[in-house]
């Protein structure tokens, strides 16, 4: 027996042996007892009933046979006769599973990216009853913010008791943090501040130590303690249990200090924080955050998450919410600057306040990859079909070659539902295989597409363990694949005549039509993957060639980091004495300082302008060191530059951009006015007053240039140095690593990138939606052309005789390739038609990521067409010159 | 041998007409039933009607379902269905027709 039925023999039969032994034995007994009532002694009676019977193994064994067989036996004769043929036809058979499990991997990819990123709710108790709160800006670039301060939080807090319990959960940033066993190197990683009652409210449990209480929240501070993920517990601790009670240092670069935290648990393994794609690694309490923070209405730092009690509904919850939040920004209104016009103040306090859903974590990483990653599912699946289109093809055209086989089968008796069976099991066989494959493409393609959802500074880690969902989808998809395609083959070859195939001299009783349905299919698939694949490639490539506005080549960001603690301003002045040292290592032209990268997000500042309507106006703020421009290659369009004198604090002096000058101050010269305002808190009070005006930069590229304000360098601290090189920037690295610490040995230059890739990793979204769409495309394309060359090859074969006849009765060899390709030209006019009109309807959907390109222009429109045209070219060429080859003679000896 | 062989031939048309006419019955029941009514003359092995029943079970045209008897014991109870029924009847038609047949021979040979 087969290793099949060995298999399912393991799996049936103990019940079946067990039933079988307890009806026999029911016969023996019920024997032996008639002949004991007989007057046979009972020895006598055991023996007689025995010869009666036969042997019992005997008949169990047989009966077992009747019982197990047929419920086995068609399936295995299927499935070994299926995989037979399918090895005979090793290439196609491979050819098909290759481009099967491909598509279905992509699938699968994306479904685990999407159901992680996108689907999946927290692991929180209850996540339905979870909220967040967020109101709207009126800043078009961000329309809804859901960062809120301290006085807001507490006293929305206390209004929505008995409605809402409202807690605490700070943005997440990466931070460095020194840990006891790390020798003293700085480690990165990503910290959260929550109020103390948010793990309960979240209902998460301590797998190690204890969580947060409403103890750690009793005043800034005061509790220096931190819960480490369960999953960084693993990664770096090797979950030892030892770390609880330790301590560790984490710098907070905001608030210039170094603090001591001590570990006093680790938080459920499930439970990876409430935003996916970015899980957690430290929790603090957010008493521990920037002391600046609290009681401070200017400081949103954290988000405000609540959950509903029971029996409340979120609309009252929010109502409740939205009332106190009025209230509150009324008094505020109060305090604006007095030539604020009225509408602005009634717009302010008219703000409305939403509970928006925290089922599955509010994610910007989400709102940023939701719609790209849908496109690539979608894309994914139309690949998938034109994949299995392909699949169904090559059935389709084996059961043809199979005709005479089949119809034998019928005409002694198969039943059609056995031949469709047999066809079915054919493809199932190879849908279990191309899924078996896919999951492994999956396995491999899912952890490379979620790099690319992030940069490095801060990676996106997502769930893609193999779960129900997934092993349901992957199941799910096998059948589809199976049923969608496997089906029309199946019941076309049960459509075979049964005594037709037979009589006819190569009659053949199936026509190619089926071929050319799906030879339909897949040019409108291919297009439609092909035209959205062109816009987001041709978008991408428009995106990349926009100027920044500075120079990325060869500048190098190094951030530098401090051996010992040291008071912010010390090691502020270190920094600026050590910049004009790193000039005459050999190699460097300029060098200066910011507390950001170039393209870096800037802090917001939020302030008013005398003498303008702009009672609130909210602008980037980017502290800078003398020759920043320089360093950038950035022009100076009017006053100047910052030099060393500005950087004396107190000095008042700040340079804006065109953008800001436009927008803020119209036609009149920004030079000379002034901002009052306070950027820090060692700012004197003394206004601020505009020294020069900078080009432009955008550190979006996709949008046009935003308000920066550039702050001197004297206000703020800083971690990052910018060294334009004369020379390629890596040769200079090891060289600067060198001249840093001998400059002055209180520094360390920690992580070095040039900012050419700084560049690229702000189009992550627009890079990956290129470069997968674009590889789908290829793909699409080349299934295309494979299908188009299966189906028309197969029809040159089907077709010799006709072939033959046609030369031999005076047909060129144009004439016959023109019989040939007339066959297909009616559907390949159709698919592109469809394709066409498929793929502007998609382009809807991706017309928001579009950057300066129209899916309507000819050339968007033109690209797709020639590719698919000349790949189609491609295609039919070699089964068209085999049919102008023929030779009738040959030919129609054939048979 | 031919004496089994015989019987191995008619042995489900007996099984379904004395299901057909006597109702519910299990195995060791059909057992002593086929040996009363047959005189003993087509006694075999018992235990080969149990392939037969399983068989005649598989092709569904027989039901089985587990009860308790009187003394307490488990037992497997065989009921004909109606597809058993249909087969009893042409199969009786045929074996009339085969012995009637062979009868003719005899008696002219």
């Amino acid at each position: 027996m087969s290793f099949w039925s060995r298999l399912t023999n393991v799996i049936r039969s103990g019940r079946v042996d067990r039933e079988l032994d307890t009806e026999l034995q029911f016969h023996l007994e019920s024997r032996i007892e008639a002949l004991v009532a007989q007057g046979v002694p009972r020895e006598e009676a055991v023996r007689q009933a025995g010869r009666r019977f036969g042997t019992p193994i005997r008949w169990r064994e047989q009966s077992r046979d009747v019982k197990l067989l047929p419920w086995l036996d068609s399936l295995l004769r299927d499935v070994r006769f299926g995989a037979r043929a399918l090895r005979r036809n090793a290439i196609v058979t491979t050819a098909a599973i290759a481009s099967l499990s491909l598509a279905i991997g992509a699938c699968v990819a994306a479904f685990s990216i999407v159901d992680a990123l996108l689907l999946r709710p927290l692991t929180v108790r209850q996540p339905s009853r979870l909220v967040y709160a967020t109101f709207p800006t009126g800043n078009p670039e961000r329309p809804e913010s859901d960062t809120f301060n301290d006085p807001t939080f507490v006293r929305l807090r206390d209004a929505g008791r008995g409605h809402v319990d409202l807690f605490a959960m700070s943005t997440q940033v990466m931070r460095p943090v020194t840990f006891w066993d790390g020798g003293g190197q700085k480690e990165r990683v990503r910290t959260q501040y929550v109020s103390g009652d948010a793990f309960e409210r979240l209902g998460i449990i301590a797998a190690a130590g204890r969580l947060f209480t409403a103890a750690d929240d009793t005043a800034p501070g005061a509790s220096a303690v931190a819960i480490v993920s369960h999953a960084f517990w693993q990664r770096r601790f090797g979950g030892d249990p030892s770390i609880i009670g330790r301590s560790f240092e984490l710098v907070n670069e905001r608030a210039r200090d170094v603090r001591a935290l001590q570990i006093v648990g680790v938080a459920d393994a499930r439970f990876t924080g409430v935003e996916p794609g970015r899980p957690t690694d430290v929790w603090m309490p957010y008493t521990m955050g920037d002391r600046r923070g609290f009681g401070n209405y200017y400081y949103n730092w954290f988000r405000i998450f609540g959950r509903v009690r029971d029996g409340v509904h979120v609309e009252q919850a929010q109502s409740v919410l939205h009332a106190a939040f009025a209230t509150i920004r009324r008094e505020r209104a109060g305090r604006s600057a007095p030539d604020t016009s009225p509408e602005a103040i009634a717009r302010f306090i008219a703000t409305p306040l939403y509970l928006r859903s925290a089922a599955n974590g509010p994610s910007p990483l989400r709102q940023q990859f939701a719609r790209p990653l849908w496109i690539l599912a979608a894309i994914a699946g139309l690949v998938l079909i034109i994949a299995g289109s392909n699949v169904a093809n090559l059935f389709l055209a084996r059961t043809a070659a199979r005709e005479r086989e089949l119809s034998l089968r019928l005409s002694i008796g198969a039943s059609r539902s056995r031949v469709i069976q047999q066809v079915l099991i054919e493809s199932a066989l190879i849908a279990v295989a191309a899924t078996l494959a896919g999951l492994v493409v999956a396995a491999v393609a899912a952890p490379m597409v979620t790099t690319m959802l992030a940069t490095s500074d801060d990676p996106a880690r997502l769930d893609l363990h193999l779960d129900w969902r997934l092993s349901a989808f992957s199941a799910v998809l096998a059948l589809l694949v199976t049923g969608l395609f496997g089906l029309v083959p199946a019941l076309r070859a049960s459509g075979v005549a049964p005594i037709g195939a037979l009589q006819g001299q190569g009659r053949s009783t199936m026509r190619s039509s089926a071929l050319r349905h799906f030879v339909a299919i897949q040019i409108a698939f291919g297009l439609m993957v092909l035209f959205v694949g062109g816009l987001l490639v041709q978008s991408f490539a428009r995106l990349s060639n926009v100027n920044p506005g500075f120079v990325s080549s060869n500048l190098l960001v190094l951030s530098l980091e401090t051996v010992e603690r040291v008071d912010a301003e010390r090691q502020r002045a270190a920094l600026l004495e050590v910049l004009p040292q790193l000039r005459t290592v050999a190699g460097v032209q300029v060098v200066s300082a910011t507390e950001f990268g170039a393209l870096g997000r800037p802090w917001t500042h939020v302030m008013a302008i005398p003498g303008t309507a702009n009672a609130r106006l909210e602008s980037s703020v980017m502290p800078i060191a003398p020759r920043y421009f320089e360093a950038m290659q950035v022009p100076i369009v009017a006053g100047r530059p910052f030099g060393d004198a500005d950087m004396i604090p107190g000095a008042g002096a700040v340079i804006v951009n065109q953008a800001f000058a436009t927008r803020f101050f119209g036609d009149v010269p920004a030079l000379g006015r002034t901002l009052d305002t306070r950027f820090g808190n060692n700012d004197g009070e003394a206004p601020h007053e505009i020294v020069g005006v900078a080009a432009d930069t955008k550190y979006d590229l996709r949008r046009p240039p935003a308000p920066i304000i550039y702050l001197p360098l004297s206000e703020r601290g800083t971690s990052t140095v910018l060294v334009r090189a004369a020379v390629p920037g890596q040769t200079l690295i090891p060289r600067l690593r060198e001249a840093i610490p001998s400059a002055n040995p209180l520094f360390r230059v920690g992580n070095v990138r040039t900012q050419a890739p700084v560049v690229g990793e702000t189009l992550l979204r627009e890079r990956l939606l290129a470069s997968l769409s674009g590889f789908f495309a290829a793909v699409g394309l080349a299934l295309v052309a494979i299908g188009l060359y299966g189906v028309l090859s197969y029809s040159v074969v089907q077709r010799t005789r006709e072939i033959g006849i046609r030369v031999a009765l005076g047909s060129g060899q144009l004439g016959v390739v023109q019989a040939m390709l007339v066959g297909v030209a009616i559907p390949t006019v159709l698919g592109i038609a469809a394709g066409l009109a498929g793929g502007l309807y998609l382009s809807r959907f991706v017309r928001t990521l579009l950057f300066e390109v129209e899916p309507m222009a000819p050339w968007s429109l033109l690209l797709p067409f020639a590719l698919l045209a000349l790949a189609a070219m491609l295609a039919a060429a070699v089964p068209a010159l085999r049919a102008a080859r023929v030779d009738p003679v040959v030919a129609l000896r054939h048979d | 041998m031919a004496r089994q062989d015989a019987l191995q031939g008619s042995l489900p048309l007996l099984v379904l007409k004395l299901l057909a006419r006597r109702g519910p019955l299990h195995g060791y029941g059909l057992a002593t039933q086929i040996e009363t009514m047959s005189d003993d003359l087509l006694r075999v092995e018992e235990g080969s009607l149990y392939p037969a029943l399983h068989r005649l079970e598989e092709d569904g045209l027989i039901k089985a379902r587990w009860s308790t008897t009187e003394t307490g014991r488990r037992a497997r109870m065989y009921e004909i269905t109606t597809a058993g029924r249909k087969q009893l009847e042409s199969d009786e038609m045929r074996w009339k027709a085969i012995t009637s047949a062979v009868g003719k021979v005899l008696k002219q040979a």
